[in-house]
């Protein structure tokens, strides 16, 4: 009895608590294993550095590469150092360019025209002058950056606006079938120590990419030209911002069908301490030799850079006086000629080679023949006409001949009016740089003059002046026509 | 008599047997205590002052056996790196004993989604805003050179040159990458691009893509966490209270001239913080 009533006592003592504890714990709860970042094993990522040894046979080269700044251009002059040495390694001289009003006049020498993320849009008139030096044979080369655009803010709407140099560069890059892309690429798999900095391992076939076998871009627009070449190309996790996919036609740079025109998306792999991560500094030497390659085609539009040897001869034909009015216009142009390097020898024989400048009326074409002879000028004494070849019947008063001839010897630069006033006329019209009043076909220009004798008013008013203290490298015979010194 | 005696004696014996050993035992369970679950409410961005309320909450939390889980309520952007990662911590130690559960109010971005990812279950309101993995850093300036100011070297002013800083982000971010993948398991069902994306879902794509568990309240929060807990009629505590913890006011965020907070950080620096952007057109 005493036993039971033990028992009972003891359930009586245990069942509360033991009920309490099962009213509000129903078991053990189970331990999940509890895993943490191992930080100590993170490691920040280097980027791969250049390995190749560097070329120390650079092939000599010349020309002039124009840099513009005239478009409020998103980058430091330190920052094109490593372009700038590389292009000077060749032989090769860098300008730039602050005012929109010279580039057409800076155009006729240079090799090629960089234009690096401007805020500025090109205006129609200032594209066509690039379409036309790109015609010629110049070379462009256009660097956007993703990572440049201009924010500023709008008054009006209250809010700020990022404006892309995307936007700016296209009206240009257009003419030549390239399109820059308002966005950038990104790769979270596999990049250069952020998603921004993006490895490009697949190129295009052409000399900007011999030698490349890895390069990284920094915040890169995409760029593409269906009838160009993608020379860098992206991975498949190379997106763009756009539509975070993958566009097998669109990389990073690309080249313009007719190979004269090459545009990246990016510019800050030109600059330290990127230009020298992976082939980066491979690219940047090729882009060197691209950017002296540009061969432009020397036509009247480009004087006074048709010339290519340190000194012109001038020789005034027979019925040419060395008047006051004669030796002041070519005093003008000698003026010109000195401040792009040249100098100027008045000859009283025909120059058999050289740089030559030949003045002459219609009525000595029988004595200047073998100088005219090339361009089929016949005179109408009659109808007092003269025939051009693919002009026709030109009247004699108040027009003048232009005719230009390159040769290996020399090029020849032929004067060709009525009467000597005219000519004078017509000297200080190409002394003016400004080819306006001019009919150019080919070789052959018709300008002109005034009426029967007088001189153009405004002739030399419009006089483009170079610019003082351009480097203006000598070039060789073959090469873009810039004026020895 | 011997009747009464006897039926006393019974009465007795009950007393003295049943009554009091019950009396007894009843009077110990109450020892037993009520099970709690606590709540550490997140409001504001995580920085010094957030970051050091929680961990006091966090090691009240661990030091009083009757609080058997904790909730994390979250409407949170995110905050300063060393911050979050100090919180993280001390939450892998709080792991270690009791059961955490995430419940989503209005945003887990960033470095709040850092400190979810340390949990053992996520609820997400339908449209909470959960995601945005990725860390932010401004970069210092290039290094210059002031008049009136002297240092001892180039980086003493600016802290690290550009590209370096550029680099530790990107390492800072895997570490955040890691913790996700960690904690979330094969629960994720997107790839790798996706989550370093630093996209920020609302709380059904949240769930669809497996960065949260489920939609639910704080209350379901509750109940999953005694579920883990193995405990039942619980009483629920903010543990704000407990562990006599104060924010004090600091200025985080900017805030405009007419005093509206703006959503960026006062002080330049690395950051887990979802920063939704003022309005730029393109």
């Amino acid at each position: 009895m005493k036993k039971n009533m033990l028992w009972i006592a003891l359930a009586a003592l245990i069942i509360p608590a033991f009920a309490r504890g099962l009213w509000f714990y129903r078991g053990i709860p189970n331990q999940p294993k509890i895993s943490t970042p191992d930080y100590q094993s993170l490691t920040i990522s280097q980027p791969p550095l250049e390995t190749q040894s560097v070329d120390e046979n650079i092939k000599q080269t010349s020309g002039v590469v124009l840099f513009d700044l005239a478009h409020s251009n998103q980058y430091q002059a330190s920052e094109i150092q490593f372009l700038k040495e590389e292009i000077e390694k060749r032989g090769g001289k860098v300008e730039s360019i602050t005012d929109i009003p010279s580039l057409s006049y800076k155009l006729k020498y240079a090799s090629t025209y960089v234009v690096i993320s401007p805020a500025n849009t090109f205006s129609g008139e200032e594209s066509k002058i690039v379409q036309d030096f790109v015609n010629r044979g110049g070379r462009l080369l256009v660097f956007a950056d993703a990572t440049r655009g201009v924010v500023y803010f709008d008054s009006f709407s209250g809010s700020a606006v990022n404006y892309s140099d995307a936007s700016s560069v296209n009206p240009l890059l257009s003419l030549f079938g390239i399109t820059v892309n308002n966005d950038y690429l990104y790769n979270v798999e596999k990049n250069e120590g952020n998603f921004r900095n993006v490895f490009f391992e697949d190129f295009g076939k052409n000399e900007l990419t011999f030698g490349l076998k890895q390069v990284a871009l920094y915040g890169t627009h995409s760029v593409k030209s269906p009838s160009g070449l993608t020379l860098l190309r992206g991975t498949e996790s190379t997106l763009s911002s756009i539509n975070d996919a993958h566009d097998p036609a669109e990389g990073g740079a690309v080249l313009s069908m007719n190979g004269n025109v090459l545009a990246f998306g990016d510019f800050t792999f030109l600059t330290f301490p990127y230009h020298n991560v992976a082939d980066n500094a491979t690219l940047i030497a090729n882009i060197a030799d691209f950017a002296l390659g540009g061969n432009q085609t020397i036509s009247l539009e480009n004087f006074p850079y048709i010339f290519t040897q340190s000194i012109v001869q001038i020789y005034p034909s027979t019925e040419v006086q060395l008047t006051a009015e004669t030796i002041a216009a070519i005093s003008d142009l000698q003026s010109s000629l000195i401040k792009v390097g040249m100098a100027i020898q008045i000859v009283d024989e025909a120059p058999r080679e050289g740089d030559t400048l030949i003045l002459g009326t219609f009525t000595t074409i029988d004595e200047l023949l073998k100088f005219t002879d090339t361009f089929h000028i016949e005179l109408n004494e009659a109808s007092e006409t003269i025939t051009v070849k693919n002009f026709g019947k030109i009247g004699r008063a108040g027009n003048g001949l232009v005719l230009f001839e390159k040769s290996k010897k020399g090029n020849r630069l032929t004067l060709l009016a009525n009467n000597p006033e005219d000519v004078l006329s017509l000297l200080n019209t190409i002394t003016s740089g400004s080819l306006s009043n001019c009919v150019l076909q080919n070789d052959i220009g018709v300008c002109s003059v005034g009426f029967g004798g007088s001189f153009s008013e405004d002739a030399g008013a419009a006089t483009q002046e170079p610019i003082n203290g351009d480097a203006t490298p000598k070039p060789d015979s073959e090469a873009t026509p810039t004026p020895g010194g | 008599m011997n009747q009464a005696y006897w039926k006393w004696e019974h009465v007795r014996t009950w007393l003295l047997w049943l009554t009091l050993p019950l009396v007894i035992g009843i009077l110990a369970a109450a020892v037993i205590p009520q099970p709690v679950v606590g709540i550490i409410r997140l409001d504001d961005a995580i920085y010094s002052s957030t970051a050091r309320s929680m961990i006091a909450q966090i090691n009240y939390a661990i030091d009083h056996p009757e609080i058997r889980a904790v909730v994390l309520a979250f409407d949170s952007p995110g905050g300063t790196v060393v911050d979050t990662e100090a919180v993280y911590m001390e939450l892998s130690r709080l792991r270690a004993k009791k059961p955490v559960v995430t419940a989503v109010n209005g945003m887990a971005a960033s470095g709040a989604y850092y400190l979810s990812a340390n949990t053992d279950y996520i609820y997400a309101k339908p449209t909470s805003l959960v995601g945005n993995i990725g860390v932010i850093g401004y970069l210092p300036p290039t290094p210059f050179i002031y008049e009136e100011i002297i240092s001892t070297g180039p980086y003493k002013l600016f802290g690290a040159p550009r590209d370096s800083d550029m680099r530790q982000i990107d390492m800072i971010k895997e570490g955040f990458f890691q913790a996700v993948k960690l904690g979330r398991g094969d629960r994720i069902k997107i790839g790798l691009e996706e989550i370093l994306s630093g996209q920020i879902w609302i709380g059904t794509e949240a769930v669809r893509i497996g960065i949260a568990d489920e939609l639910g309240t704080e209350t379901d929060a509750f109940n999953k966490a005694a579920e883990l807990a193995r405990v039942a009629h619980f009483k629920t505590i903010d543990l704000r209270n407990l562990a006599e913890t104060s924010i004090s006011p600091y200025p985080f965020f900017l805030q405009s001239p007419d005093g509206v907070n703006l959503p960026y950080p006062t002080e330049s620096g690395m950051y887990m913080l979802f920063i939704p952007q003022l309005p730029i057109k393109q």
